[in-house]
């Protein structure tokens, strides 16, 4: 069990609407969220002594600036220590905590700005951003060649997955609506037009059972958090969020790999995040799951223990997770609705948990939430990644 | 998908040191699996070490062709673009006999007849200058 509960804090969180935008450089966003994020912390920007750039993978070139200080420069920070680029993935968030909360808990950093920027929106053709998902963490000898690629995974998993439990299409594509009904009250989603079932089910077959609006959109983003002790955070804000409990399992690199593909190790993760976090299941006040696929927000949210296998898809279908419901999940929209920026997909969501726990979440604030569930997973879903925040210490 | 239909736009296996004889035998229609003379542990994909234990005393067995399907999808639209041609076309995770499993393609039936945990058996197809394992719907056994 890690070290870090109740003694590390975010205390900063910045973000750029999620989107299409041609105009905007990769490195406006990155540093715009990051200036917002050292705004919100209260800190002088020359107080952070360490910068952790998510990866990119739009481009190569872009990425090699990051993991060459280029963030430290743009922004003028004078005493910087280390620039450390950390990336899994759509599961990096969880990486990027990890480590910053690791450097501050051993001393080694007091104030870690943590950034992620993309432009798989404008930065790729829409071919092109086909062919490097049918590339990127997809095995070049045992699996391209037979022609996989995200679309196939979503729907190897999904069909398993119905197949083992009778779950249903409609009740598993009720989740593009539940992330919609969050994204109508969120100004940094990429699309806020209210979204059916038959409206998903009458979009375009991509990879059976897998339509058009079950997949998420490639889109430019980008977000930052600051963090440091829980020490400190007491001097900078009213509303600190605390890292309580963490968990994590790789199962695998290729999917036919997976043992079990409908389930992962989300289970024994999410186990593990709780023992340390000392809470359970209903003590969670919100469920911030990471999806890019219906599919994946489901077996998640099951494994993790908030709703009994099987019965997921119905749980969303009843609006059980929506605005007002029992278990608010997923409350920036998602990759489905707020859009899909790579490494940044967990980013979005774990920055969307901190601004709901800060209370800063505006019209889709979740009343009175002290605790929060965060998953992350990255590549070929090969990871399952959780985090219990809370503004209190459990 | 037939064989006619295949495009040399397809992408190759990027064939690795461990991986070359497996691709060598696909040529002559066999489909070896690795087997770890120290532990017993049949292996697929091919790999540099034991991943059960580590050692190196690999060979190869071959497998009997024949598995069940663990999952499936089929791919009408937006296919990446090696692949364009050949839509629709069946990925599935097919467990083999012998305890591993491997990502295919189903062929030589309606897509619409396939089903998780149904019989199949391997059947070979040139795709440029490779030969790959795919399989298609077995007899009831």
């Amino acid at each position: 069990m890690s070290r870090l509960k109740g003694n590390i804090a975010v205390v900063g969180i910045g973000e750029v609407p999620t989107g299409r935008y041609p105009e905007r450089d990769c490195m406006d966003g990155c540093v715009t969220s990051a200036v917002q994020a050292i705004a919100d912390a209260g800190i002088d920007k020359n107080e952070i002594d360490c910068v952790v750039p998510c990866g990119t993978v739009f481009s190569g070139a872009y990425n090699s600036d990051l993991v060459t200080s280029r963030v430290v420069e743009e922004l003028g920070l004078s005493r910087v220590h280390n620039n450390v680029q950390v990336f899994s993935g759509g599961a990096s968030s969880a990486s990027m905590l990890k480590v910053a909360g690791s450097l501050v808990q051993s001393g080694m950093a007091r104030h870690v700005l943590c950034v992620h920027s993309e432009k798989l929106g404008t930065g790729l053709s829409g071919q092109a951003g086909i062919d490097l998902f049918a590339l990127a963490g997809i095995h070049r000898e045992w699996e391209v060649p037979f022609g996989q690629h995200y679309s196939t995974i979503a729907g190897l998993v999904t069909t398993r997955y119905k197949y083992e439990t009778g779950t249903t299409d409609e009740q598993i594509t009720a989740v593009q609506v539940s992330n919609r009904k969050w994204a109508e009250l969120n100004p940094n989603a990429m699309f806020r037009k209210p979204l059916t079932v038959e409206e998903v089910m009458k979009s375009k077959m991509l990879a059976t059972p897998i339509r058009a609006k079950h997949s998420n959109m490639l889109a430019d983003g980008a977000a930052a958090f600051i963090v440091t002790s829980a020490e400190r955070a007491k001097d900078l804000t009213e509303t600190p969020v605390y890292v309580l409990g963490s968990g994590g399992r790789v199962t695998h690199h290729s999917l036919s790999q997976e043992a079990d593909i409908t389930r992962f190790g989300y289970a024994e993760a999410a186990a593990d995040a709780f023992e340390e976090a000392g809470l359970s299941p209903k003590d969670i006040d919100i469920a911030e799951i990471y999806d890019s696929y219906p599919i994946f927000e489901i077996i998640a949210l099951e494994e993790m223990g908030f709703v009994e296998r099987g019965k997921g898809g119905a749980f969303f279908l009843e609006g059980r997770t929506w605005p007002g419901g029992e278990l608010p999940t997923t409350t920036n929209g998602g990759m489905s609705s707020q859009g899909h920026t790579g490494g940044g997909g967990g980013f979005a969501i774990l920055v969307e948990a901190v601004r709901q726990l800060m209370g800063k979440a505006e019209k889709r604030q979740v009343p009175d939430a002290r605790f929060a569930a965060v998953t992350a997973t990255g590549g070929t879903y090969v990871d399952a990644q959780v985090e219990i925040l809370g503004n209190e210490i459990s | 998908m037939t064989q006619s239909d295949e495009k040399p736009n397809r992408p190759e296996p990027e064939v690795s040191r461990v991986g070359a004889p497996f691709w060598e035998a696909a040529g002559n229609k066999k489909l070896l699996i690795q087997h770890c003379k120290a532990c017993n542990e049949n292996i697929f994909y091919p790999r540099i070490r034991c991943p059960k234990c580590h050692r190196e005393e690999l060979d190869w067995i071959e497998a009997s062709g024949k598995g069940v399907i663990y999952s499936y999808s089929v791919v009408l639209n937006n296919a990446p673009s090696g692949f364009l041609a050949d839509m629709p076309y069946v990925v599935a995770i097919v467990r083999l006999e012998e305890g591993v499993q491997m990502l295919s393609n189903i062929v030589d039936c309606d897509p619409d007849t396939i089903h998780c945990d149904m019989p199949v058996e391997v059947v070979f197809r040139e795709v440029g200058k490779f030969t790959l394992p795919l399989f298609r719907p077995a007899e009831q056994i």
